[in-house]
């Protein structure tokens, strides 16, 4: 310990003790000169080992290099430039993606004691779904001790405002939600446990920040007023907060206690049904709890609730615990697309690296006088190899800094066009810091080491780590032009290919009657009534219902085994007229009759997977007898709810008497589609003024979808591109290069009398086998890795060979320019004056 | 060790510890500049020894070196350590 601190007092007195030092030594000297004997020796160089003992000559020494390397790196401002610009568009890709994985599943949520947050979910080994029914939240609230609180949230169609045409986004919670994350009010109070904790509580609503400026124009005087919300009057007792942070990133305008729901929706059970799982589960791990300590609680009051209510839980149903403190839960499948943009970045830097890398061994070959001259000296070619590593290491740690701040500012512009949540912020946190230098030291790792040991061996002359360099650039920008290739297709796809049913022209109209507690007759009812005269309106061609509209709120799906191969199934329950309205082709045997039991049509893609060379008419589906039911007809695919997903099957059910609640409307109309939603409302008014249904045009759906996988298309074309372009640059260095290097051979050959071809392929020909496996490799692995995008390709295959060749095609002619202009420079040599310069 | 035990009886200078060991042993061993003085950073390094200004006999200002207690416990490990080497060298000399 004294020894450190001994050592440390050395660094900051060094001048004086080296002086102290000094003065001994000649002292010791003058003494010696004295008594006569004249035993000197090289006094620097006893200088320099005494001071050796205290320990820090590798400080100096680096001081030492890294002011070598800033002027080296002065010396040629072209050359670092261009190296920090690759460096930051390379490194500040990787820094942005960090940021964006980081305050969506790393950071933790703005909110009081975000570790003990836990998501809860209801699982067991065949299915699972994203909320639980309001009796199993309070059963477990009850009873659950290793959970401190528990909180629900229940996101619902949006609602009306006063006489507002423009619904706002609403949620049911409990009480204690706002209590337990923490939340100050902006203004007036939130909702808490003691005053809005019971069903008799007046009935009150909290506005979000932005619901409040959009509304109410930001008018404190909001506070305490009556607003009506689906014509029912409730008083707003508070304003969130303007950077408000939320569980699960939900952001609705409408916050209201969730025991108030039955009167906001009138009729509605749902607190009472314990089969309707309409509540998101949150919960606080009681303190010194862990997550591991609770499962086996859980499981237990899971077991007792299945002997109170056997229907409603699954076998072997558990409550799966997952940390709740970050903005996103996340599930499996996203790990993995986290995954595939990290390999994406990962690539771009590895393009940036190699461009580095292989400029940097070109530079090497003008250092050569230089180096030669330190060895000639007696230079030790470890210490010259340490001196490039600092170099390297600089312009790492520039290129680094100017990363960061690219990635910060296209962080920055990333948030807002995606309005994200305020609190999340573009300003890096510890986390992106610490990965920004992993990636830094690993980026001079990679371009900085292969040239430093070269050089230091003075064994630049073979052109092998050259080529490989120029390979590896090859193949980073070939996978990812080609997945860029890839999503373009599929956006040209979805745009304008037939996803198997009619979307033009279609309007679902939602009136959520199982919300309002009606029961299958009334419904029934309802909807006889509804058809009938919505089939009497002008315009209306067709009319059907559906219980998972397309494009809907609620998915619905099955994984199963056909062959060892994994299919999803998309199951469906229909009205026989449910085809024609959708305009899905019956391909085999019939469609149903109406309230047919045991009877199953399946959807062509399924058919073909599970009976492949047989008529799957009259085939048996279903595991146990009693559930068994026959084939009676196959339909055309039709992703109605899995857009993107050409591997998706269906399989549809006659609708019976008992989903009748939960059954939608389908219209199919012509004309124009902005008559018929007034016209379906006033009917539903007139049949049940408390029922407002949601109607929703298809169309708009459909391209809201597209949207997505639009913008990802476009983004990844725009990183190819640069890809291409910053491999580009290196081609033109190192063709530039070669040329200049090898100037005497081409005017000599040229003198000779050879010919411009001959003289071009002298020059470019150690690049085209280089091209030429950098292109077959990077198709290799963008054909392996694009397998995890099937699902996202909108049916475009993954080894779409259209693709592959434009992305090819556009690759060589990049590099075939690259590599001509300056190759063009040695054609136009002036041969005098190059055969005598010397 | 050497130097260790030599400063043991009093500090010296740079100096004045060669000529000590020079005469005491006979003149049989020499310091060497080149060797005292990177010797003695490392002691000041690890804490054996410690330098303090004082006059030397010419009245020049010289720093003088004195042994501190962990030098002293230290040279006491190195004193019986080479007892125990030499005396396991004097064994196997005699009998082997």
């Amino acid at each position: 310990m004294g020894e450190i601190f001994r050592r440390i007092r050395y660094l900051i007195n060094r001048r004086r003790f080296d002086a102290e030092l000094e003065s001994d030594m000649e002292f010791h000297r003058e003494m010696a000169a004295r008594a006569g004997h004249s035993n000197f020796g090289n006094t620097l160089r006893m200088r320099e080992q005494a001071r050796e003992a205290w320990g820090w000559t590798w400080l100096d020494r680096l001081v030492q290099d890294l002011s070598y390397a800033a002027r080296m790196l002065a010396r040629s401002p072209g050359f670092t430039l261009l190296a920090v610009l690759v460096l930051a568009i390379g490194i500040g890709i990787n820094v942005a993606a960090f940021t964006v994985f980081d305050v969506v599943a790393l950071e933790p949520l703005p909110v009081r004691d975000p570790g003990s947050l836990v998501r809860l979910e209801r699982r067991s080994p065949n299915a699972y779904t994203d909320g639980a029914p309001y009796t199993s939240l309070l059963f477990y609230q009850r009873n659950a001790k290793t959970l401190s609180a528990v909180m629900g949230v229940m996101g619902v169609p949006p609602m009306q405002v006063d006489d507002d045409i423009q619904q706002a986004s609403a949620s049911f919670i409990t009480p204690n939600y706002f209590t337990e994350l923490g939340t100050p009010a902006a203004l007036g109070r939130l909702l808490d446990p003691t005053r809005d904790g019971d069903a008799g509580d007046a009935p009150s609503v909290v506005l979000s920040y932005g619901f409040w400026q959009r509304r109410f124009g930001g008018d404190a005087s909001v506070v305490g007023r009556i607003i009506h919300i689906d014509k029912k009057p409730a008083t707003v007792i508070g304003v969130l907060p303007y950077a408000f942070a939320s569980l699960g990133g939900q952001r609705p305008d409408l916050w209201m206690p969730i025991l108030q729901q039955p009167y906001f929706v009138e009729g509605s059970h749902m607190l009472l049904d314990p089969g309707d799982s309409a509540v998101r589960m949150w919960g606080r791990l009681a303190p010194g709890v862990s997550a591991k300590a609770a499962r086996p609680e859980l499981r237990a009051l899971t077991d007792e609730l299945r002997r109170q209510h056997p229907k409603d839980i699954w076998d072997k149903e558990f409550i799966s615990i997952s940390p709740g403190g970050h903005m996103q839960v996340m599930q499996p499948e996203m790990y993995r697309v986290a995954a595939m943009v990290a390999v994406l970045a990962l690539l771009i830097l590895a393009v940036a690296c190699a461009n580095l890398g292989s400029l940097m061994l070109a530079r090497a070959v003008t250092r050569e006088r230089e180096i030669g001259i330190r060895v000639a000296i007696g230079a030790n070619r470890g210490r010259i190899f340490r001196q490039l590593c600092t170099e390297s290491l600089l312009l790492a740690m520039l290129g680094a800094l100017a990363g960061l701040a690219l990635g910060s500012a296209v962080i920055k512009i990333v948030l807002t066009k995606l309005d994200a949540p305020k609190w999340a912020s573009a300003a890096p946190d510890w986390r992106v810091l610490l990965f920004t230098v992993a990636v830094m030291l690993a980026a001079a790792i990679f371009f900085g080491l292969m040239p430093a040991l070269q050089i230091a061996r003075q064994r630049q002359r073979k052109t092998i780590a050259r080529q490989i360099l120029v390979s590896a650039q090859v193949a980073a920008s070939c996978v990812l032009l080609i997945i860029a290739g890839l999503l373009v297709r599929a956006t040209e796809h979805a745009l304008y290919n037939d996803p198997g049913f009619g979307y033009q022209q279609m309007l679902s109209i939602d009136p959520h009657l199982g919300r309002h507690g009606y029961a299958p007759a009334a419904a029934q009812a309802y909807f006889e009534q509804m058809q009938a005269r919505l089939r009497a309106t002008p315009g209306v061609l067709s009319i059907s219902l559906v219980k998972l509209p397309p494009l809907g709120h609620e998915v619905d799906r099955e994984t199963t085994e056909i062959d060892g191969h994994k299919v999803l199934i998309y199951p469906n329950w229909i009205e026989p007229g449910f085809f024609h309205t959708m305009n899905i082709p019956i391909l085999l045997g019939r469609t149903f009759y109406p309230r047919e039991k045991n009877a199953v049509i399946v959807s062509q893609s399924f058919a073909l997977k599970q009976w492949p060379r047989q008529n799957p008419i009259g085939q048996r589906l279903g595991d146990d007898d009693a559930t068994k039911s026959i084939v009676v007809g196959v339909a055309g695919n039709a992703h109605i709810n899995a857009l993107s997903d050409d591997d998706a099957t269906e399989q549809y059910w006659s609708a019976q008497p008992d989903d009748m609640p939960e059954m939608v409307v389908l219209a199919r109309t012509v004309g124009a589609l902005d008559s018929l939603p007034p016209i379906a409302k006033s009917i539903s008014e007139s049949l049940d003024p408390k029922i407002s249904p949601e109607i929703r045009q298809l169309k708009v759906l459909y391209h809201d979808n597209i949207s997505g996988i639009e913008k990802t298309a476009m983004a990844v074309s725009l990183i190819g591109i640069v890809a291409v372009l910053v491999a580009g640059i290196g081609i033109i260095g190192l063709v530039a290069f070669t040329v200049s290097q090898r100037i005497k051979e081409i005017a000599i050959r040229m003198a000779l009398g050879a010919g411009k071809a001959q003289l071009l392929t002298a020059v470019l020909r150690q690049f085209v086998w280089p091209v030429a496996i950098g292109i077959a490799v990077g198709a290799g692995i963008a054909a392996a890795a694009s397998r995890v995008l099937r699902t996202a390709l909108y049916g475009v295959s993954n080894l779409d060979p259209a693709s592959y060749i434009m992305a090819i095609f556009v690759m060589m002619a990049i590099l075939c320019l690259a590599a001509l202009l300056p190759a063009r420079r040695a054609l136009r040599l002036d041969l005098a004056k190059t055969l005598h310069y010397d | 060790m050497l130097i260790l035990r030599v400063l043991q009886s009093g500090s010296l200078h740079g100096y004045a510890l060669a000529q000590r060991i020079h005469v005491l042993s006979s003149e049989v061993l020499a310091v060497e500049e080149g060797l005292l003085y990177p010797t003695l950073q490392k002691m000041l390094v690890k804490g054996w020894v410690t330098a303090e200004w004082g006059t030397s006999e010419t009245n020049r200002k010289v720093r003088f070196y004195r042994l501190t207690p962990e030098g002293r416990k230290h040279l006491k490990c190195e004193l019986s350590e080479y007892d125990r080497v030499t005396q396991a060298i004097q064994n196997i000399l005699r009998t082997a």
